[in-house]
């Protein structure tokens, strides 16, 4: 198992945030996370980064990489497998670019902080970025100058550039217009497909997880209240919350 | 939906009588600077309960269509006439009275919403200026949470003390303090959980009852006209592309871009999906317009003609206009190939 959560506790002083007794995702998989606003689905991927402790939580139980256990990892050994083992991409693309470097001078840094040599960073950034179906060009632009899929996917490309195995992905479509969602879609599901890539996905809309994601977990107030895949969730959800998600879904037949 | 559909199947019941006309938009034009973000749109809102969807794209024209009813920004050409007055030149007490007659709900109520004032006085302050509750502020503002779904006591609390789909109800509250004619809900649940959104549209859905409202509902996202809106415009780059009732439009859509839209909705059921067309080379630039059609650089039909000629918006089926050369085909039921600029909706499950 690629990445292997067991027990896992978020709390906030007394405030459970999330917790998951058991959530796996294997290579070649994505595993969509899905629940409402506050479900605790961001903090479960913010321990997986081991970023939860830096906002305040304490997170007890077992997060396990290739069988390797994260919890516990000093902020060093932390710092070198975020980024080069685990990658992750957030909701706003804009937030996770400064504004006044050219989106390639942040890749390469990113590279580079990663111990690769200019060249090979220079070379490896444009090669991602055909991987992610945009022009190797783009990394001379500035964030301002891309539109928001443009860069969740120059984001995407910063994960495979670095050679990630796992790749977080929390709301990475809710922001964007249903046609770039349909795109980034494409894209994480070739990753998966081509590189083996373990993917888990975090979205309020169950929809979006039906069409992507082999298998699903239901989280609600910090809980996994049901876990399947995800054809079988969706054909007979057992749990009323599910159902809820489920009915919430916009549908072209009105 | 647990809610049954407001709307059936043909759009209007046979035998009501036909409905009055409260707004129309003419040949539409507002650019800013060099850019033509909306360049000749035309649109018709019926007397209530009415909805017209305005869908498409970020840079499309959508937002500034809307904008420009409400008067936040000018035309540079085209009418817009509401209750036969032409809206541009209204001036003084028929300013006002347009003003509580045509309100707007934004995207993001975050801004929307003064964080330092709280839930009852943002409404009151509303009432008071238009002069329409002396004395008896507070049992309107209860009345108007009430209408919302919200309970009374929400009138206390701060904005950051609500959820999103929280502060979105209460800015529809807000609009509805002056009992409206027209909403214009600019992506009202784009911001929201599909749950908070569900609950937003069924309100929307209740009040376009009770209130006989008419409004016009702009979102990316055609799933939402389809529970909504009797009529639906395909906006892109600040032109119809395609208009007609609803439910035709989106069984048999007229022009490729209606189809690029519609399978870009992510379906539940896999015997539903379609197969997904990806649209090439990003969303448009309303700054470079191309030549010919504006669609035919990422149009996965596009034929010589489509390069050179803009396609005029025509009658292509009862009640449906389209602008697009191959628009009869389109409803005959042409569909892309499998080019490159296609891929598989399958997910691989």
């Amino acid at each position: 198992m690629k990445l292997q959560i067991r027990d896992l506790q978020v709390r906030f002083g007394e405030q459970l945030a999330a917790s998951a007794t058991a959530l796996d995702v294997d290579a070649g998989e994505i595993v969509g996370l899905a629940g409402e606003s506050g479900s605790g689905k961001s903090m479960t991927i913010q321990a997986v980064l081991g970023l939860a402790g830096t906002a305040g939580a304490t997170v007890t139980g077992s997060i396990k990489l290739d069988g390797v256990e994260l919890t516990g990892m000093s902020a060093a050994e932390l710092r070198a497998i975020r980024g080069r083992r685990i990658a992750a991409i957030f909701q706003s693309p804009g937030l996770a670019f400064n504004p006044v470097f050219r989106v390639g001078a942040i890749v390469t840094r990113a590279l580079r902080q990663h111990g690769l040599s200019a060249a090979e960073a220079r070379d490896r950034a444009a090669a991602a970025m055909r991987s992610v179906l945009l022009p190797p060009e783009l990394l001379h632009r500035y964030p301002a100058q891309l539109s928001g899929g443009q860069l969740q996917r120059v984001a995407i490309a910063l994960a495979l550039a670095l050679r990630a195995d796992v790749l977080l992905a929390d709301e990475p479509t809710s922001a964007l217009d249903v046609t770039v969602q349909a795109e980034v879609l494409e894209v994480l599901r070739e990753l998966r497909d081509s590189r083996g890539m373990a993917i888990l996905f975090v979205s309020h809309d169950l929809a979006v997880i039906a069409e992507l994601c082999d298998r699903v977990a239901v989280m609600r107030a910090g809980e996994v209240v049901e876990q399947g895949v995800t054809r079988e969730v969706i054909a007979a959800p057992r749990h009323e919350y599910t159902r809820e998600l489920l009915a919430a879904v916009p549908k072209l037949d009105g | 939906m647990a809610e049954e559909a407001v709307l059936p199947p043909g759009g209007r019941p046979p035998g009501d009588p036909p409905k009055q006309t409260l707004l129309t938009v003419r040949e539409l034009r507002v650019n800013f600077g060099p850019v033509r973000a909306v360049d000749g749109v035309s649109l018709t809102v019926s007397d209530g309960p009415f909805g017209i969807g305005l869908v498409g794209e970020s840079g499309s024209g959508k937002t500034t269509i809307g904008r420009a009813i409400l008067r936040l920004v000018p035309a540079a050409g085209g009418e817009i006439l509401f209750d036969g007055q032409d809206v541009p030149g209204l001036r003084g007490r028929r300013l006002r009275e347009y003003r509580r007659a045509v309100q707007i709900v934004f995207q993001d109520a975050d801004n929307s919403l003064d964080p330092r004032m709280r839930i009852g006085a943002a409404i009151g302050e509303v009432l008071t200026t238009h002069g329409l509750a002396r004395g008896a502020v507070s049992d309107r503002v209860a009345a108007l949470l009430a209408e919302v779904g919200l309970d009374a006591a929400f009138a206390a609390r701060h904005p950051h003390q609500l959820s999103g789909g929280q502060r979105q109800r209460v800015a529809i509250a807000r609009a509805l303090a002056v009992s409206p004619r027209l909403l214009v809900l600019d992506e009202p649940t784009s911001a929201l959980d599909v749950t908070a959104q569900a609950r937003v549209l069924a309100i929307v859905r209740r009040l376009r009852a009770e209130r006989k409202l008419s409004y016009l509902l702009i979102t990316h996202n055609l799933a939402i006209v389809a529970e909504l809106c009797e009529q639906t415009a395909v906006l892109y780059l600040g032109r119809v592309a395609e208009t007609g009732p609803t439910a035709s439009l989106l069984t048999a859509p007229a022009h490729p871009y209606t189809l690029a839209l519609r399978s870009a909705v992510p379906e539940i059921d896999p015997a539903r999906r379609r197969s997904r067309i990806i649209l090439p080379g990003g969303a448009p630039n309303a700054a470079a317009h191309p030549p010919g059609c504006a669609f035919h650089p990422r149009c996965p039909l596009a034929v010589g003609a489509c390069r050179v000629l803009v396609p005029e918006l025509r009658a292509v089926a009862p009640g449906r206009l389209a602008a697009c050369h191959r628009a009869e085909e389109v409803l005959a039921g042409l569909r892309p190939s499998a080019a490159p600029a296609q891929l598989s909706g399958e997910p691989g499950l």
